[in-house]
């Protein structure tokens, strides 16, 4: 089987890409096969769980749903862009003091959408982040550290002397 | 993965010169949240993938000559943040609200909502109150489908390989009605496949009878429909509980009378009333 073949350009965590890829190939596939960014997962495959979301102009999707060759002049960001110079970005701190990863599966779904929510809005009430988040699954936490954690990356931090 | 190939055309005329010669071998990609499903469970097979979604001329949403224009490449996104939809279509709205997560609302679009031709696509029954027509693009020039003709059946779309939605036309919500509403019961509240919708538009006389009302249905039969009995039965008549309630067992009944009474009638019947009633209460004055 000879697949069709695309050329596609992007900025993907801040970087230029230029990449031929088959037509057929899925974003999560470019993510995570090609590109080797592993922190975005599967795990549906069918846009239910939320664990592939990454951002595209500014916008949370599912990886899983979208074609490689829809990022096409897109700029992507993926969990990987949140952790810049080896320093926690203020979400991801959040998520640890707040105890808000258990497996940890669906963490890097979490992170986007709440990153995605943020960039549109710094101050969401709980009923926002609930709907921001309601395409994200997880099913060890019961997800209250996880509402917690947003909030506590949502307020301004009282910045420590070092 | 997929054994496919994708295309992009750079304007409308050349999406439907592509349709015209490939179009019974290919798929019309917008947001693709439907068609990767379908690919990935193989209930889709095809050949060229044609996206639409970078198409400028059907991504407007515009009020033109008195009548509510929306493109159909405009996201769910689109709907919920659009000042216009939210004066004009505010039952539309509010299915923008519920409709999947919001991962999907950001690249699904409501002409594939319509165009998937699910019983349960939750644009539906806002549109039908809107009385709503597609405005379909095919070598030919263009045509006029209305919502209702849009389905032959479920997942069924009565659209030739070579047409392409371009944008649905709506009256706008009436000056004087100052209810709106869509409500859907699914299996949780986010993200799921509604197993009953409804929408619904009115407005009353200063001695609180009703005196404009549009009511449709999503989910529970094959396609979509307005139900006339309902609106026929309360105009004129101030709604009480009691009136409403009489109403939604009119509902009930017509929906038995086109499914047949199957065995999830036992739960469809008292929930479609009590989704009726949690609707339309807010008219009780």
């Amino acid at each position: 089987m000879k697949l069709e073949m695309i050329t596609i350009n992007f900025t993907i965590n801040g970087e230029n890409q230029q990449l031929d890829i088959p037509a057929g190939m899925t974003a999560l596939e470019l993510i995570r096969d090609k590109l080797e960014l592993k922190g975005t997962k599967e795990g549906c495959g069918i846009g239910e769980c939320g664990a592939c979301t990454i951002i595209v102009d500014g916008r949370a999707v599912n990886a899983c749903l979208m074609f490689a060759a829809q990022l096409d002049g897109r700029e992507i960001s993926t969990v990987e862009s949140l952790d810049q110079a080896d320093e926690l970005d203020p979400i991801q701190e959040a998520f640890a003091k707040q105890h808000a990863v258990q497996c940890g599966f669906c963490t890097p779904g979490l992170l986007m959408s709440t990153h995605a929510l943020l960039t549109e809005k710094s101050n969401p009430d709980r009923s926002e982040i609930v709907k921001a988040i309601s395409g994200n699954l997880c099913r060890c936490t019961g997800y209250h550290s996880i509402i917690a954690a947003i909030e506590d990356a949502a307020k301004p931090q009282p910045k420590e002397d070092k | 993965m997929f054994d496919v190939a994708y295309i992009r055309p750079n304007n409308l005329s050349e999406a439907l010169d592509f349709l015209n010669a490939k179009g019974a071998e290919s798929k019309i990609l917008a947001g693709g949240t439907d068609i990767m499903v379908d690919l990935r469970s193989g209930t889709l097979n095809t050949r060229h993938l044609l996206d639409v979604s970078r198409l400028d001329d059907i991504k407007k949403i515009e009020v033109l000559d008195g009548k509510l224009s929306i493109g159909a490449a405009v996201t769910i996104a689109e709907l919920l943040e659009s000042e216009t939809i939210a004066a004009s279509a505010p039952a539309l709205r509010r299915a923008a609200d519920k409709f999947a997560s919001k991962q999907i609302r950001n690249v699904a679009t409501i002409g594939g909502n319509v165009a998937h031709c699910s019983p349960c696509g939750d644009t539906i029954p806002p549109l039908l109150i809107h009385q709503a027509q597609a405005v379909v693009a095919n070598p030919q020039g263009q045509r006029n489908v209305t919502i209702e003709e849009m389905a032959s059946g479920p997942y069924h779309c009565s659209l030739h390989p070579n047409e392409l939605i371009t944008h649905f036309i709506l009256e706008p919500k009436p000056p004087e009605v100052d209810f709106a509403d869509f409500q859907k019961i699914g299996r949780r509240q986010e993200l799921a496949i509604a197993r009953m919708s409804m929408a619904a538009m009115a407005s009353k006389e200063d001695d609180d009878s009703i005196s404009f009302l549009r009511f449709a249905l999503g989910s529970c039969t094959p396609t979509p429909h307005r139900f006339y009995e309902i609106e026929d039965f309360l105009m004129g008549k101030i709604p009480t509980e009691d009136v409403l309630w009489q109403a939604g067992k009119i509902l009930a009944e017509k929906m038995l009378d086109i499914t047949g009474r199957r065995p999830s009638a036992i739960y469809k019947e008292p929930a479609i009333q009590g989704l009726f009633m949690r609707m339309m209460s807010p008219l009780i004055q």
